[in-house]
């Protein structure tokens, strides 16, 4: 048993299915609005794909660490966009190079589950950990990798050109806030629930806050890079996307902790 | 660069990183991050539910990443010409608060979260313990993020030492490094000496005494504020003292020295380190020791 739960599989009310079809759905149809369009008051559009992408990646890595990786949990996301960065660069890099920009983020997503489905192999084949999910959770973990740094790059330079992106995200150095607050906000949101009564729908609130953390960041950085109209749309709609999304967080809380949610008191009766 | 500038700037980024340091380890400790908090975390499942705070934002290094990377990112959005060309001293201190706040957020979900997910083992969620230990919390946090992003200032600006990375990934970079030791030096003094300090030297643990940590201080139920008083008197120091060496005596050879000097420099100082603490660990050892024999099975 790990520090976190019972180990065995995760309970679940929204199928990964379902929260991947949306991840990966709503994902690539804000980057490529938001990219190809060209009109940088849409680039908001890219960082919302972002947070469905981030709740897409939170769910693999609740539904793999039910496993009982403990410590683990933030080594996976650091892991996730590790894979992601390589993959969303490639992607856009070889979009830029065949002249065809709007292919960068399929093809940045489709190695990023090659490369998830090869490490998940090696861990359970060659390293032995024997979890079944690992292959698929491995798979979206990197895929949300990949969606959530393509995301929010979009969102930041505004546009899908590897050119563009390299110049006002990566060479600035704004990369770096994207990239961690991208990695905790799929890491976070289990890792901050754990324990055994741990629940789906409010780890996957919590994912979406956390998203939206990136986003409002994200739009900071976008009001030097794009212009200032275009990023505080983007903070002001993460700001209100994250106020939301943690007021539902602290209800659940309240609704998990039941009576044990109070005020203040001395230790419970029977734990002195 | 004038060599006088250059040592002074050796010097500023040194007492900067030992506040860093210092103030790193302390928040670590007030919200029981990584190395505690496996403890902290098993307690209640062991029968001892607590009034710790159970600030879980992954382990130190990536979160004291993500406010110094942060506070970075903003402050470079505020000195930057199409935006407000704001000083440098003023965006980085808007920086690191935006930083603190993330912090603040970071460790609220996290500490209902985690006592949320507990309610079965009978622990409570206290919105005291939340309210007492929040501020403090972001209060370090701001100092933390502060330092470490005005040390990557200097680091980056053209006019002084101007290393080729951009700002934001200086400070992530930075902010890593303070985690890091942070959570191997200062949290090894929360973690272990506070715990085991009734124990004989070597004597190992006992997975029943885990939860102990969270109980009971010099007086009364143990508050988080109990362990950042007892850290702040050793732990927290020495934390700060092993961060600024890093960085003074990193910047001190390659400002002194240049070339394969500077190389030789830094190797030489890694051996003499090896050694100074290879020696005070044998000396501790032959002190306080000796470990106990083994002799067999001990019962538990």
């Amino acid at each position: 048993m790990s520090a976190g739960g019972p180990g065995g599989e995760a309970v679940t009310a929204e199928t990964a299915n379902q929260i991947d079809a949306k991840g990966i759905g709503i994902g690539l149809i804000g980057i490529y609005i938001a990219g190809i369009s060209g009109i940088p008051y849409l680039a908001f559009l890219a960082g919302i794909g972002a947070i469905f992408a981030t709740k897409m990646g939170a769910d693999a890595v609740r539904r793999v660490c039910s496993y009982g990786i403990g410590t683990g949990v933030p080594s996976i996301g650091m892991l996730a966009l590790g894979m992601g960065l390589i993959s969303a660069m490639f992607g856009l890099a070889i979009g830029k190079m065949l002249g065809v920009v709007f292919i960068g983020p399929i093809v940045g997503l489709v190695l990023a589950l090659v490369i998830g489905f090869v490490v998940g192999t090696l861990a359970n084949k060659i390293i032995k950990l024997n979890i079944p999910v690992m292959e698929r959770c491995l798979m979206e973990i990197a895929g949300a990798g990949v969606l959530v740094l393509t995301g929010l790059s979009v969102m930041i330079a505004g546009s899908m050109d590897f050119v563009v992106i390299s110049k006002l995200v990566i060479e600035t150095g704004y990369i770096a806030p994207v990239f961690i607050l991208g990695a905790l906000g799929i890491l976070h949101p289990f890792n901050a629930s754990l324990g055994p009564d741990e629940t789906q729908d409010r780890t996957m609130v919590h994912a979406l806050s956390c998203g939206a953390i990136a986003m409002v960041i994200g739009g900071v950085c976008s009001i030097a890079v794009i212009g200032p109209i275009a990023g505080i749309i983007s903070t002001i709609i993460g700001l209100a996307i994250w106020y939301v999304t943690f007021m539902g967080f602290i209800k659940l809380v309240k609704r998990d902790a039941g009576a044990g949610y109070v005020g203040t008191g001395l230790l419970p009766p029977g734990a002195m | 660069m004038d060599p006088a500038m250059g040592m002074g700037l050796v010097a500023l980024m040194g007492a900067a990183a030992t506040v860093a340091g210092c103030s790193e380890d302390l928040e670590s400790d007030i919200g029981s991050q990584s190395n505690p908090n496996s403890q902290v975390q098993l307690a209640a499942q062991v029968g001892y539910p607590h009034r710790i705070f159970n600030k879980a934002i992954s382990g130190e290094p990536p979160s004291n990443a993500m406010y110094c990377a942060v506070g970075a990112g903003v402050a470079m959005v505020l000195m930057s010409e199409s935006v407000m060309s704001a000083s440098p001293l003023i965006a980085i201190a808007i920086g690191a608060f935006v930083a603190a706040l993330l912090n603040g957020v970071f460790s609220t979900t996290s500490y209902l979260g985690r006592n949320a997910s507990q309610t079965r083992f009978n622990q409570y969620v206290y919105l005291d313990v939340l309210r007492n230990q929040i501020l403090s919390l972001m209060g370090h946090a701001y100092i933390t993020t502060f330092c470490i992003v005005l040390i990557s200032y200097v680091m980056w600006n053209q006019n002084l030492i101007g290393h080729p990375f951009p700002f934001p990934v200086i400070a992530l970079i930075w902010g890593l490094c303070v985690g890091a030791i942070g959570s191997s030096t200062g949290d090894v003094h929360y973690g272990a000496e506070r715990e085991f300090q009734d124990f004989k030297f070597g004597s190992g643990l006992n997975a029943a005494d885990s939860g102990n940590i969270t109980r009971f201080a010099e007086a009364g139920v143990r508050s988080s504020m109990d362990n950042a008083w007892f850290c702040s008197k050793f732990g927290g120091p020495v934390t700060g003292i092993a961060f600024g060496m890093v960085v003074f005596l990193d910047n001190w050879r390659s400002t002194a020295f240049s070339g394969w000097t500077a190389v030789v420099v830094g190797v030489v100082i890694v051996l003499v380190l090896v050694i100074y603490n290879r020696k005070v660990e044998t000396y501790a050892r032959k002190k306080y020791g000796p470990f106990p024999e083994y002799a067999g099975d001990i019962e538990a």
